[in-house]
């Protein structure tokens, strides 16, 4: 089966672990995943600029590793992340800021790809508030 | 044919940015086209209240983005009838034309849908 | 065309759970995780909400999240799940209603 995960709160939520963890389960399950959709506070877990205490589990590197391992396609809001200062290298540059912390292996783009991942899947489950 | 989505809006224009990225989420699939609904529940009934002076608190109208949605193909709003009464608000004038249903009403509008966003 | 509802939030802080249990339909399932297991713990209000209406609807725990927070459900009808079960629950459902 085909699914949508969307993450909605930041990486020190317990629901973005859990997020990580459901979305292991899907594939070690055989299925797909079409998308993962970054939205909300979700999109502070695509910065690469999160420094985790050692003696705490890092869901944010995590969910990096997971996404390349996969070859996952990783999305993020654009709007969602420039109100909360996630910015590529284009968009660093567009609004003069002097660093871009986008990491490696996420998208930048709009919520219309959240619904093209839904006209393509058959599951959203979604992971915010705690 | 094109898959539905049910967004469940619960959260008072009050409270931060939410109200108004959940309403983008609606606003993106009317701008694709595509089927969406919007159901008004728990505190996201507040958004429909009229006469609210968001500018007050230096802030962005909502109601603004809501008189936007039928421009953008969304037409169908729904409010929790029991959410509104519960909070004073039975007979309250609403900015947009939203049907009012009961709980076994929502319990059917959910099983319309493929899909169910609740923010 | 069931719907699988989860619920992630304290039953004393938030309404995910009032709200649900107003709006689910009979053979729904409803999902508990994170602080939501609260609601399991035997004699509390929350767990009296819940079981009020329990021939509604079938009830699942995540199970970690009632292990790390000692909560005895012996006492409830609930069925626990792994991150395997929780997806194939997703599956069997027709469609997730996660309450954020």
């Amino acid at each position: 089966m085909k699914f949508v995960i969307s993450v909605l709160s930041s990486s020190h939520a317990p629901s973005t672990r859990r997020a990580l963890r459901f979305a292991q389960a899907v594939l070690a399950a055989g299925h797909e995943i079409i998308r993962v959709f970054f939205y909300q506070d979700g999109v502070l877990t695509a910065s690469n600029n999160l420094v985790v205490a050692q003696d705490q589990q890092d869901i944010a590197q995590q969910w990096q590793a997971f996404i390349a391992e996969n070859e996952l396609d990783a999305v993020v809001c654009i709007a969602a992340a420039l109100r909360r200062g996630v910015l590529d290298q284009t968009e660093a540059q567009r609004y003069g800021r002097e660093a871009a912390n986008l990491a490696e292996g996420y998208q930048l783009s709009g919520l219309g790809q959240l619904h093209d991942g839904l006209q393509q899947a058959e599951r959203l489950i979604s992971f915010g508030g705690q | 044919m094109a898959k539905s989505v049910l967004l469940i809006s619960r959260q008072a224009p009050w409270a931060g940015i939410a109200a108004a990225e959940a309403l983008d989420i609606a606003l993106a699939a009317g701008a694709f086209d595509l089927p969406l609904s919007i159901l008004f529940m728990d505190d996201g009934v507040l958004q429909l209240l009229d006469q609210q002076q968001p500018l007050a608190l230096q802030q962005k109208d909502l109601s603004a983005n809501l008189q936007a949605l039928p421009m953008f193909g969304i037409e169908q709003l729904y409010v929790a009838q029991h959410c509104l009464t519960e909070r004073g608000l039975a007979e309250s004038t609403l900015v947009m034309t939203a049907e009012r249903l009961d709980d076994q009403q929502i319990q059917q509008l959910i099983r319309e849908y493929d899909y169910v966003v609740t923010l | 065309m069931t719907t699988l509802h989860i619920l992630n939030a304290s039953p004393s802080t938030a309404t995910q759970l009032k709200s649900c249990l107003r709006v689910v339909s009979i053979g729904d399932g409803i999902v508990l995780c994170g602080e939501a297991v609260q609601a399991l713990r035997p004699g509390s209000a929350a767990a009296e909400q819940l079981l009020a209406c329990q021939q509604t609807y079938h009830l699942y725990a995540l199970q970690e999240d009632v292990q790390a927070r000692a909560i005895d459900t012996t006492m409830v009808s609930v069925t626990l799940l792994d991150y395997p079960a929780f997806v194939a629950l997703c599956v069997d459902y027709a469609r997730v209603n996660s309450w954020t």
